[in-house]
């Protein structure tokens, strides 16, 4: 479903990542220590960064899409933004459906758009708040909001930018759990770039491991894990830190 | 939101009449209205309305109330517009600097006595506009300069900073014209004195078009509230819209400061009103914006122009008044919130 060959791209003529190819259908976690281009990756995947190589979604080349064809198959959800100005629920929403409104002579929600919206905050468990205001929320039902909003999008793809920060830790499985189920239900593929390794390996069973913008290892997590790479990426003994909080935790 | 739009409209409409029938001298609305009707649909004059009030209601008072309505709603909407695209709630054409480089831009062309060649009527309008548009871009990269992160109060203070200096300037070429010191006061504070039909017949398409160009972009504006990453990952091509969008609110900047002077904090105070009221979807920020400002900026010369009866107040001294406690709010309520 998305497939990268030797992806390259930066900031200010400088290469952050490097000849970056892997190939996702279903979900994949990346994780790396910070600085080491995972959101940069993302960027470059979700059209928002120019980048050298090759990015195919189903099949067809960015090369040969235009801005609009990328969003409306790749959706990203980042981390919380600051909000300066408050909207309803349902507002907020609709707005993923920018690219479907914009499309018509009109420039108007149709019943269509309506149902996608209601049917986003049904999945994520929110309709009944549809007419609040998002400065009323919760951080957890506020990325909800957003999670609804990207779906919105209908897309193919979603990004995951470390989505979970400021998440409780029950907000953060439901979150991740969601996610998972939504792209395995409906043929999707989710690339999540998470800081919590445990997070990681909720969302999928494979994992791309990075390390100063490139891919340091790409496989089954618990055989990346067993190798005892993480302690080399992550410069410190990851394998010794899991077992003292199992310890920790009677396990 | 019906009852809300309605009202507002209502009370802009109020407004009017009462900046017509308020001044020097009192006149009363239905002669007012017979004078409108006479003047338009050529309807015959009681005798008791002489041709002086007719000249003070139709060459005076009709074309400086709608002047004061139609450069309100371009400098509020200029101001939601800002603000939105800043994600700044700070932001307006005044505290970015805009209102005075188009002032210093049109003020060089009064001074000097230069016309454009072709468009003279628009030499005055479009010079404010490439002032003022050279003024945001200035301000932006000095701010960026300054703090890679482009902290609200960064862009602000330097906005600010810039505005004294070209304020500064200015006066400077005010002060060495004879008879400048006068006119200056009015130029740097605002007013809608000596102004009339074909200032409104000028400025009235402009905002207009302004007005419903940036409407075009409400679910950019709404959508780019959430930053620009945000934007451009649902589709929005932030680049050329951010562009349009503040070329368009510098032009309606730009040209009406380029003929009532700096007026200050109505687009600042109009949009904040009008989130509060209205929300912050921009299908109704901007529409009420150019309405809540415009009647703001009526209220606020019928003020200036009866408070010290038969002298004078700039315009801008009164927006200044209630802005400037205004400013102070959002600006420590946000910190607060932060």
């Amino acid at each position: 479903m998305l497939s990268l060959t030797n992806v390259s791209a930066g900031y200010d003529g400088v290469d952050v990542i490097k000849n970056i190819s892997f190939d996702v259908s279903g979900c994949v976690s990346i994780i790396g220590p910070n600085g080491c281009g995972k959101t940069t990756l993302l960027k470059a995947i979700a059209n928002t960064l120019p980048s050298k190589g090759n990015i195919k979604v189903l099949g067809k080349s960015f090369r040969d899409m235009s801005r609009r064809e990328v969003s409306l198959n790749v959706a990203m959800l980042s981390q919380q933004p600051s909000i300066y100005f408050s909207y309803d629920v349902f507002d907020t929403v609709m707005m993923g459906r920018y690219l479907h409104i914009k499309g018509r002579i009109t420039g108007s929600p149709t019943q269509h758009d309506n149902l996608v919206v209601t049917k986003s905050l049904e999945a994520v468990d929110l309709l009944e708040e549809k007419d609040k205001n998002i400065t009323k929320l919760s951080g957890g039902q506020l990325q909800r909001v957003f999670l609804a909003r990207a779906l919105a999008q209908e897309p193919r793809i979603i990004l995951l930018d470390e989505p979970t920060n400021h998440l409780d830790l029950k907000c953060q499985v439901e979150l991740i759990t969601y996610l998972k189920k939504w792209a395995t239900e409906g043929n999707r593929a989710i690339v999540g770039v998470l800081h919590d390794i445990n997070l990681a390996m909720l969302l999928s069973d494979d994992m791309i491991v990075m390390k100063n913008g490139e891919i340091a290892t790409n496989g089954k997590a618990t055989e990346i894990i067993a190798s005892g790479l993480l302690n080399q990426v992550y410069d410190m003994n990851v394998t010794e830190y899991m077992r003292g909080v199992l310890c920790k935790w009677g396990v | 939101m019906k009852i809300k739009i309605t009202a507002a409209i209502c009370i802009s409409v109020i407004a009017i009449i009462l900046g017509v029938v308020f001044g020097s001298i009192y006149i009363p609305t239905t002669d007012v209205l017979r004078i409108i009707g006479h003047n338009v649909f050529g309807l015959n004059l009681p005798e008791h309305i002489t041709v002086g009030r007719v000249g003070i209601v139709w060459s005076q008072r009709l074309p400086r109330t709608l002047l004061a309505f139609v450069v309100g709603a371009m400098l509020s909407v200029s101001g939601a517009v800002m603000q939105s695209v800043l994600r700044n709630p700070l932001a307006s054409s005044y505290t970015l600097g805009v209102s005075s480089g188009a002032s210093f831009g049109a003020s060089l062309f009064i001074l000097a006595g230069i016309t454009l060649p072709f468009f003279p009527m628009l030499s005055l309008p479009i010079m404010g506009f490439v002032f003022g548009f050279a003024t945001i871009f200035i301000v932006m990269a000095m701010a960026k300069q300054l703090d890679i992160r482009m902290e609200n109060h960064t862009i602000i203070l330097t906005g600010m900073v810039f505005a004294l200096f070209i304020n500064a300037i200015t006066t400077l070429m005010f002060s060495l014209f004879r008879e400048g010191t006068q006119r200056m006061v009015f130029w740097q504070m605002g007013s809608f004195r000596l102004l009339g039909w074909e200032t409104v017949l000028l400025l009235a398409p402009i905002s207009l078009i302004g007005i419903l160009i940036i409407a075009f972009y409400k679910w950019e504006l709404d959508i780019m509230t959430f930053g620009e990453e945000q934007a451009q990952s649902i589709g929005v091509n932030t680049g050329r819209v951010k562009l349009m969008l503040l070329i368009t609110s510098a032009a309606l900047t730009g040209s009406a400061i380029a003929f009532v002077g700096i007026i200050g904090f109505v687009d600042l105070v109009a949009p904040h009103i009008v989130r509060k009221i209205f929300g912050s979807s921009h299908k109704h920020v901007i529409p009420m914006s150019a309405i809540v400002g415009g009647t703001f900026m009526v209220v606020a010369d019928l003020v200036a122009r009866t408070i010290t009866s038969p002298s004078e107040l700039p315009v801008g001294a009164i927006t200044a008044i209630i802005g400037a406690p205004f400013f102070a709010y959002i600006y420590f309520t946000k910190r607060k919130g932060h």
